[in-house]
């Protein structure tokens, strides 16, 4: 029985009066891909972002309830918000590699650190980029710019970037949403083969990406945890209307 | 249609009968474009003019003193040799080293303190402070250089001599290539800073975000991301604040002390630069003395277009790594 | 965290934070400079008076009526009064520390209202006021009372006697109202030429050039105006503008006029991108709207786009005003230096910016008074910056 990385207990949101998450209850697994899917504006973004407490950036933000890895609460005060997010990493929705080299952006992580050694450092890339699938393409021009990359490639770069962390979980927020779909399809490939290492939580517009990619879903409505459980039983018997209805396109 | 037909018919609608309020149109539109030429000729009349009066002293006689030698004129290390309106042995080729070498000091100096200024109003100081802040820079900007030339003949000089005294150094008057520097600095800190300012504010979110997210500190990703995504920004106000630097008039000329001979690279020397140089000693209108002035600009514009012609270069060079 | 890391970002922080307080503290230090040593000075005499010295020769025909009024109770001991002549002195000190005898009071019926001016010139300001000094009086067969005597030992005199044979009086000078009234003329011609000339270039650019290479190269020209040093304009002023109204004007050399005509050039580029700002501002279906309903583009222009960039052109204006006050360099050549108390446009004179420079390379510099003129200078310099922040929140909240 895989391990709960995290547990989410009766988490409550609200970005100045409006409430954004209702009560969520959840866990994450160790070794899964979990998808959060749901009508845009429900709050699975939202959602995700508590996870690594990206939403600290945000103004106005209030929550309360309780998110717990590795049996620590990590909005208790003075929780090391920083060793978390080397822990749980994340790929956003748009590709945002930084304006440097493609090697500098997946060592940047690691540099943060403290990491100077270069073999070490070089190690790492090269692992890293292997394992987002991009070593191939990129190993000649490593010291050219990020930024000369294609979309599909620059998204890789981002999961690379995230991997030099060892992270445990990776968050990723419609990771394929900007991308054409060729792109997507190499990405879902490495999702699959990433997961026998990470835990994965997907927010995706797309069912059939949820559908085919992920082992449990979530259905989140107006910031509120419709149904979560395997994925398979979510998509061919759910349990709630709802979901049936958003699952056979009826909205959303 | 035959081409005859289509002749005539452009024909007819060029020379239809017009409405009286199509030909204020064409009447308003033709006087807006004289005057709009008007605004766009000053820049040549500018050269044109200045290149005359400038040219006089190395093509004509001066009035029996003789013809200046362009490359000693541009070369040499001593303004006037001989005695004014005597002689016709000006140089300013040190003048020029004195300029460059005070403006890139000034810039070494006033860029740290402008983009980290920059930094903090944009990225960590609260709203209120950035506000507050923000109008302290833009009013500093707002004062004009013969404040700061008073501000720096009274306060700044006399700050200068006593710190000479300490190294042992006798200054006269506090007149100084420091004194110059530092009048500088405070006069380009604005430019930099406000410019610097809209370079870190345009740096995307999700650049920052990306950073935070792999476990970077704020600090980190300031120094780290930010700036670097900045930078061509960041260069942008550099050329502008040399820009500035080098042409700057009243204000240096009232500190720098007006030196006849150099270059000057000593802190506590004095020195001289082309703008110092042109308002030195304004008495008479005419004779060489007079036409020596608009060389001196004519130097000035070219040393200025010069750099910004390089620094634009470079600014080519390090935007290549990204673009946005 | 390690903690090298702690104190990579502790220190990277302490050198931003100081960093930052370093323009506020020059802010501070410039303010607190100009405005301690410069309200000294600052009084409304400044503003009206004269900054040459004139000197004043006074007789007096046999007096038959002397003055009743007795001391002023807003007098104090310092000032020596006498009643005969209606006149009360204290004594004061000159610029490099002289003495100066200082009259502080004139009653109205003090025969010393109705002296003879004893100078060629026909002076019509011939009148002892106050705050005027007393230089010497001779008298009738007695020593004359000089200034270094003191003000007591002049009244004393003045008591003793019924008539003197001459007064010399002046009026010290050091005001600023010559340039005063320059500056002020100076920002009327170079708005009356530049706003016009800027504002229709901005609306050829945007509402009715077409986008081809010449147009391109027209603004090209017109952006190179603003790398250009305010000294170089000076220059051009002085090879140009000066000739150009020495032809046509009374003018002999340069004049407010050639300064004007310059500071209209340097702002020309302002002006224009300003307006430009505001024209594109302007949602186009205004535009259409106007063409839609038969009016041509000059009254579209006119009627409807210019009236809406209008908050954007002030903008434009008050901050020009500002550049205005503040240029020094292009002034002193297209212009001149020479402080004047009668002011024409066609002569010259010094705005309040060129007045401090003037007096700065003066031997020995007035500081005290410069600092004065450059705290007004900085008063409306700065106010008009704070005005225009103010104006321009109010102009977003009201488009926005």
């Amino acid at each position: 029985m895989s391990q709960d990385v995290f547990k989410i207990q009766g988490l409550n949101l609200w970005y100045d009066d409006f409430q954004a998450l209702k009560g969520i209850d959840m866990f994450i697994k160790q070794n899964e891909v979990t998808a959060l899917i749901g009508p845009s504006g429900c709050g699975k973004s939202t959602f995700l972002r508590c996870l690594n407490r990206m939403n600290d950036l945000i103004d106005d933000v209030k929550i309360d309830g309780q998110v717990v890895y590795h049996n620590q609460h990590i909005y208790q005060k003075n929780y090391d918000v920083i060793n978390l997010r080397t822990k749980v990493g994340m790929v956003f929705q748009k590709p945002n590699p930084f304006p440097m080299s493609i090697y500098d952006n997946v060592a940047y992580g690691p540099r943060c650190q403290g990491l100077k050694n270069k073999e070490q450092l070089n190690e790492i890339v090269e692992s890293s980029l292997k394992k987002a699938a991009l070593w191939k393409e990129v190993k000649d021009r490593l010291k050219e710019s990020a930024m000369e990359l294609s979309g599909g490639q620059q998204q890789r770069l981002c999961i690379a970037r995230a991997i030099a962390m060892e992270p445990e979980v990776i968050l990723m927020d419609e990771p394929t949403s900007a991308l054409d779909p060729i792109a997507t399809l190499k990405i879902e490939e490495l999702i699959n083969d990433l997961k026998e290492n990470y835990a994965i939580v997907i927010v995706t517009h797309s069912m059939q990406q949820a559908a085919r990619i992920s082992d449990k879903t979530a259905f989140f409505l107006m910031g509120e945890l419709i149904e979560f459980g395997d994925t398979d039983f979510i998509f061919s018997t759910p349990k709630h209307e709802q979901t049936e209805n958003y699952i056979t396109g009826r909205f959303g | 249609m035959t081409s005859l037909e289509k002749i005539k018919s452009s024909l007819k609608s060029i020379f239809r009968k017009r409405h009286k309020r199509e030909y204020i149109d064409i009447a308003i539109t033709k006087f807006f474009q004289l005057v709009t030429i008007l605004s766009a000729s000053f820049i040549i009349i500018i050269v044109i003019f200045i290149a005359r009066e400038g040219i006089k002293p190395f093509i004509s006689n001066n009035d029996g003193l003789g013809r200046v030698d362009l490359v000693s004129f541009l070369t040499g290390t001593t303004w006037l040799r001989g005695p004014t309106f005597q002689s016709n042995l000006y140089s300013v080729g040190f003048i020029i080293i004195n300029t460059l070498y005070i403006a890139l000091l000034s810039l070494l100096i006033a860029m740290p303190i402008g983009v980290l200024s920059a930094l903090f109003i944009a990225k960590i100081a609260p709203k209120r402070l950035a506000g507050f802040l923000r109008t302290v820079v833009e009013l500093l900007a707002a004062i004009p250089s013969i404040v700061f030339g008073l501000f720096g003949s009274s306060v700044i000089l006399s700050m200068v001599y006593n710190l000479a005294k300490l190294f042992g150094v006798q200054s006269p008057g506090g007149n100084s290539v420091l004194a110059t520097v530092l009048v500088l600095v405070m006069m380009i800190l604005p430019t930099i800073t406000a410019l610097s300012e809209v370079a870190i504010r345009s740096v995307g979110k999700d650049i920052e975000e990306g950073s935070l997210a792999l476990g970077a500190t704020k600090t980190q990703t300031h120094f780290k991301v930010i700036l670097t995504s900045a930078k061509s920004g960041i260069f942008a106000s550099a050329i502008l604040g040399i820009g500035r630097a080098l042409g700057e008039a009243t204000a240096v000329s009232l500190v720098a002390g007006n030196a006849r001979s150099g270059p000057s690279f000593g802190f506590f020397e004095i020195t001289s630069t082309l703008t110092s140089t042109m308002l030195q000693g304004l008495k008479e209108t005419i004779g060489l003395d007079y036409d020596i002035r608009f060389s001196v600009g004519i130097v000035l514009m070219i040393v200025i277009l010069i750099t910004n012609i390089i620094l634009n270069y470079f600014k080519k060079r390090i935007g290549q790594v990204y673009v946005k | 965290m390690s903690n090298k890391r702690k104190r990579y970002d502790f220190i990277m922080k302490t050198i931003t934070y100081v960093a930052s307080s370093v323009a506020i503290i020059i802010l501070f230090m410039i303010v607190f400079f100009v405005v301690r040593n410069g309200t000294n000075l600052l009084s409304f005499d400044l503003l009206t008076s004269d900054y040459h010295s004139h000197v004043y020769n006074g007789g007096i025909d046999p007096v038959t009526d002397f003055s009743q009024t007795s001391k002023p109770d807003h007098l104090t001991d310092e000032d020596y009064y006498s009643q005969k002549w209606g006149i009360a002195l204290s004594d004061g000190e000159g610029k490099q520390g002289e003495e100066r005898v200082i009259v502080s009071f004139v009653a109205e019926d003090s025969p010393l209202n109705h002296m003879v001016n004893r100078n060629d010139s026909n002076d019509e300001d011939f009148q002892i006021k106050e705050g005027y000094i007393i230089q010497m009086i001779k008298f009738e067969g007695r020593q004359s009372a000089l200034e270094i005597y003191g003000a007591q030992y002049m009244i004393n005199s003045l008591e003793e006697v019924d008539t003197f044979r001459e007064l010399v009086f002046a009026e010290v000078g050091g005001g600023i109202r010559g340039s005063l009234l320059t500056t002020l003329y100076t920002i009327g011609l170079t708005l009356i030429v530049a706003l016009p000339v800027g504002i229709f270039t901005a609306i050829y650019f945007n509402e009715f050039a077409n986008k081809n290479k010449f147009t391109q190269f027209m603004r090209t020209l017109i952006d190179t105006l603003t790398g250009v040093p305010s000294i170089i304009f000076g220059l051009m002023g002085l090879a140009v503008f000066v000739p150009l109204t020495v032809r046509y004007t009374p003018a002999t050399s340069g004049n407010i006029l050639s300064g004007s005509l310059t500071l209209a050039v340097i702002l020309l580029p302002v002006i224009i991108k300003s307006t430009e700002e505001s024209l594109k501002v302007v949602p186009d279906d205004f535009r259409q709207a106007s063409l839609a309903l038969g009016a041509n583009h000059t009254q579209t222009t006119f009627k409807v786009v210019l009236p809406s960039a209008l908050p954007g052109i002030l903008t434009a204006t008050l901050l020009s005003i500002g550049r205005i006050i503040g240029e020094s360099a292009a002034l002193i050549f297209a212009v001149g230096t020479a402080i004047k108390d009668d002011i024409s446009i066609f002569g010259k004179s010094t705005t309040l910016s060129v007045h401090i420079w003037s007096l700065l390379t003066d031997e020995p510099a007035n500081i005290p008074l410069a600092t004065t003129i450059a705290l007004i200078i900085l008063m409306v310099v700065l106010g008009l910056n704070l005005l225009v922040k103010l104006l321009s929140i109010k102009f977003m909240k009201k488009f926005s």
